[in-house]
């Protein structure tokens, strides 16, 4: 999901750069605040350790292969600020050293990776983890977060390419958000797996650490919401309700589409659409309802396959 | 003179397991170079910790260790860490900055030295560690020898009185061993150094120390304990070759 | 296996590799909005900063092979997005400016960072006033990164050659083993990593 440079315009880029900053910021003063000396090493070892683990292979069908994105689970065992610390950390220097993800578009990176990724994933477990008891309340809670946050991810991302006037929000945003529905099924499983080999392994590093997930301050969570709140609103929900005209309108009144120039290849339809669906906002909502709830449905079995009930836990793990 | 390391009756459990550390006594004296042996789990990396005050993780009020005659308490921490130059077992973990120049140069830096001070420790330790000229290079690039010897560099430069060492020689190739031996050899400051490596406190040290189960069950005069083999097979050691035939080496 | 993939070339010598870190870094970012921003009505521009890239390539001295491979490597998810360009009017010609654009952004990143160790990069954003945890952060990241994906590989190697019989489930089992131990000795190295700061007079 690393944005090149080049996809985004001004506006998208600094937009997205200003909330991404903000909420770093955020992040730092809170782990300034909370993170005891002795874990301060842990950050920089755990952004080791989710660039190590995204090139680990996972194989799929036919010598293709699946990788760890990592950010609810850096969530899940550091906590949100720090995961958010952690996966910009691995975010600069895949820009900086690899040129994976544009430099102009770091801020969206970050946003929506590190942000969205990261704490919107964490609140999604915090939630669900705290309705449902034990090892197996946390991997259900991971998995469903881990396929949620990579989705909505995903959109976001689509947002932000559509607002700059790249792509067509209706051309894209099936494009990303359906291959990050098949991609959120690989990373919750892989979240899933992990966090249970983890817990068998050294279960109190699951704990609720006080270490690392120090008295929660809301005002610093209700802050972070308020910046992914922004950010959809900013990039998503504009072009979502007038979706699909608005953007054609919006690009002529702009004077971005070059007029003169006859397209080459005919575009398909005009409206992207698939033959016999009208896409409504009503529609789409309904069908993201449905399949959400499948995912935790399937979520819920996976944490059942992998933590059997009355198995006892791991010594510590309620 | 009181001693440089003075050690009296130290326990030590990790949480709510087994004492690692069971009333472990000795003393250094100043110049002095002693080894610190004995089969793995005897409690030797536990004991080398506790003479930075890296254990017991809370000091309160006097503990069982002096350096130089003062306890190791928490208002003396910070000087003892100075005095006493601990170099840990792995490289990889105490090298732990982008380049050799800032890594060497965390210790003063955190002495609050000026850049021109700073700058000249680093040159001087590296020079004494055998690796003048290795400041730029990225601690990924070197061998397992090069980044022990930045180890040792970043320690010297803190200018301390005493070396305390953990396992300095293993996995060292036999040419890392013995340039190793050599650079101890040339550091005139007192040192402790916990090894596998008999022959290498055959070598070295004068006196040697004798740890198992956390403790101290004989120490005295290197060749007297060495040479006892059945005190050495008796707590998993054995007898160096270089003791098996007597010439001097 | 060689500690030095990832970072092969930032230590070579040449008058670019000489410049100052800090000029190259706000060169780059500079060339990089240059050509984000200008109206893609502007090939000839385009072609300019083409031509400036490949007279840095060449004075770097970095072999040619190696920076048509990097930048090979990156190009798929250009072609990725920009092909998504392609469902609208006028798409082929915004498809064939976006990834003449954004490529020449690639290769701007690639010189920048095969001619600048990293380390350099982080004390100049240390100098602009970067936060001090993230610059740690960074740091450390950067530090054991080698030798945390040499540790992943060697699980992978240890595991290849004892998998005789290749079977996905198990597969995915045993690969999220890898990334747990992985996690698990990070940890334990952090801690001991703290130690040894200490040890120095961290405070």
């Amino acid at each position: 999901m690393h944005i090149p440079d080049g996809f985004l315009d001004t506006k998208t880029a600094v937009a997205a750069g200003a909330l991404a900053a903000g909420a770093l910021g955020l992040a730092l003063r809170q782990a300034r605040a909370h993170l005891p000396p002795r874990r301060v090493p842990l950050l920089g070892l755990a952004a080791a350790f989710v660039f190590a683990a995204q090139m680990v292979n996972f194989p799929v069908a036919g010598g293709t292969s699946g990788h760890l994105i990592g950010a609810v689970l850096a969530a899940v065992l550091l906590g949100p600020s720090a995961a958010v610390i952690v996966i910009s950390a691995v975010l600069i220097v895949q820009c900086l050293m690899f040129a994976d993800g544009g430099i102009s578009a770091l801020g969206a990176n970050i946003f929506n990776m590190g942000i969205i990724g990261g704490v919107g994933g964490w609140a999604i477990y915090h939630v669900v983890s705290r309705a449902v008891k034990g090892l197996f309340g946390r991997v259900l809670a991971a998995a469903f977060a881990a396929w949620c946050s990579t989705v909505i991810a995903s959109v976001a991302c689509a947002g932000e390419l559509a607002s700059s006037h790249t792509v067509r929000f209706s051309v894209v945003l099936p494009a990303m958000a359906g291959i990050h529905m098949l991609i959120g099924v690989g990373e919750a499983l892989i979240t899933a797996l992990v966090l249970v080999a983890i817990a068998r392994a050294r279960p109190e590093l699951l704990q609720p650490d006080e270490a690392t997930q120090p008295k929660r301050s809301y005002g610093a969570v209700v802050a972070y919401g308020g910046v992914i709140a922004l950010g959809l609103a900013l990039f998503v929900s504009p072009l979502a309700s007038r979706w699909p005209d608005g953007l054609d309108k919006t690009a002529e009144a702009l004077g971005f589409k070059d007029k003169t120039a006859a397209p080459i290849l005919p575009a398909p339809i005009p409206e992207y659409e698939v033959p016999g669906f009208h896409w409504t906002t009503l529609g789409t909502s309904l069908a993201g309802a449905v399949g959400t709830i499948v995912v935790f449905v399937l979520a819920w079995l996976l944490a059942r396959a992998l933590v059997p009930k009355g198995a006892a836990g791991p010594r510590g793990v309620p | 003179m009181s001693a440089a390391i003075e050690v009296r009756a130290l326990r030590f459990r990790y949480g709510e397991g087994t004492e690692a550390l069971r009333g472990v006594s000795f003393s250094i004296a100043q110049g002095e170079c002693v080894g610190l042996i004995g089969p793995n789990g005897a409690g030797k990396s536990t004991l080398l910790l506790h003479l930075n005050g890296l254990l017991p993780e809370s000091l309160k009020g006097e503990g069982s260790v002096f350096v130089d005659g003062s306890p190791v308490t928490a208002d003396t921490l910070h000087e003892v860490r100075r005095k006493v130059g601990l170099l840990f077992q792995d490289a990889n973990d105490q090298l732990f900055c982008p380049t050799v120049f800032e890594d060497v140069a965390f210790g003063p830096q955190q002495l609050g030295l000026s850049e021109a001070a700073i700058r000249e420790r680093v040159t001087q330790a590296l020079a004494q560690a055998g690796i003048p000229g290795f400041e730029a290079r990225a601690p990924h690039h070197l061998s397992v020898g090069e980044k022990r010897r930045v180890c040792l560099a970043g320690v010297l430069a803190c200018d301390p009185s005493i070396l305390v060492l953990d396992e300095p020689s293993s996995s060292l190739d036999p040419r890392g061993r013995r340039e190793l031996k050599e650079l101890l050899r040339q550091i005139p400051i007192t040192k402790l150094i916990a090894t596998h490596d008999l022959e290498l406190v055959v070598e070295l040290c004068s006196r040697v120390i004798v740890l198992d189960e956390g403790r101290v069950v004989a120490q005295g005069p290197t060749v007297e304990v060495l040479s006892d083999e059945e005190l050495m097979l008796r707590h998993s050691l054995e007898k160096p070759h270089a003791l098996r035939h007597l010439h001097p080496h | 296996m060689r500690d030095d993939f990832l970072d092969r070339y930032s230590r070579l010598d040449s008058p670019i590799h000489r410049l100052p870190p800090a000029l190259k870094l706000v060169s780059a970012f500079a060339l990089v909005l240059a050509v984000v921003l200008l109206p893609p009505s502007r090939p000839v521009f385009l072609a300019a900063v083409a031509v400036v890239l490949l007279v840095v390539a060449a004075l770097s001295r970095i072999p040619w092979p190696a920076l048509a491979w990097r930048v090979i490597l990156l190009e798929p998810f250009v072609l990725g997005v920009a092909i998504l360009a392609l469902f609208q009017p006028g798409g082929w010609r915004l498809f064939v400016i976006l990834v003449a654009r954004s490529t020449l952004c690639l290769l701007t990143m690639v010189l920048l960072s095969n001619t600048t160790p990293f380390a350099d990069l982080l004390r100049v954003l240390k100098a602009w006033r970067m936060p001090a945890l993230l610059v740690t952060t960074l740091s450390l990241m950067y530090r054991y990164l080698f030798v945390l994906v040499d540790e992943a590989q060697r699980m992978q190697r240890a595991r290849a050659s004892r998998t005789f019989a290749p079977r996905r489930r198990r597969a995915w089992r045993t690969m999220a083993t890898v990334i747990s131990q992985l996690f698990i000795r990070s940890s334990e190295r952090a801690e001991r990593i703290y130690a040894a700061m200490c040890a120095r007079g961290w405070r």
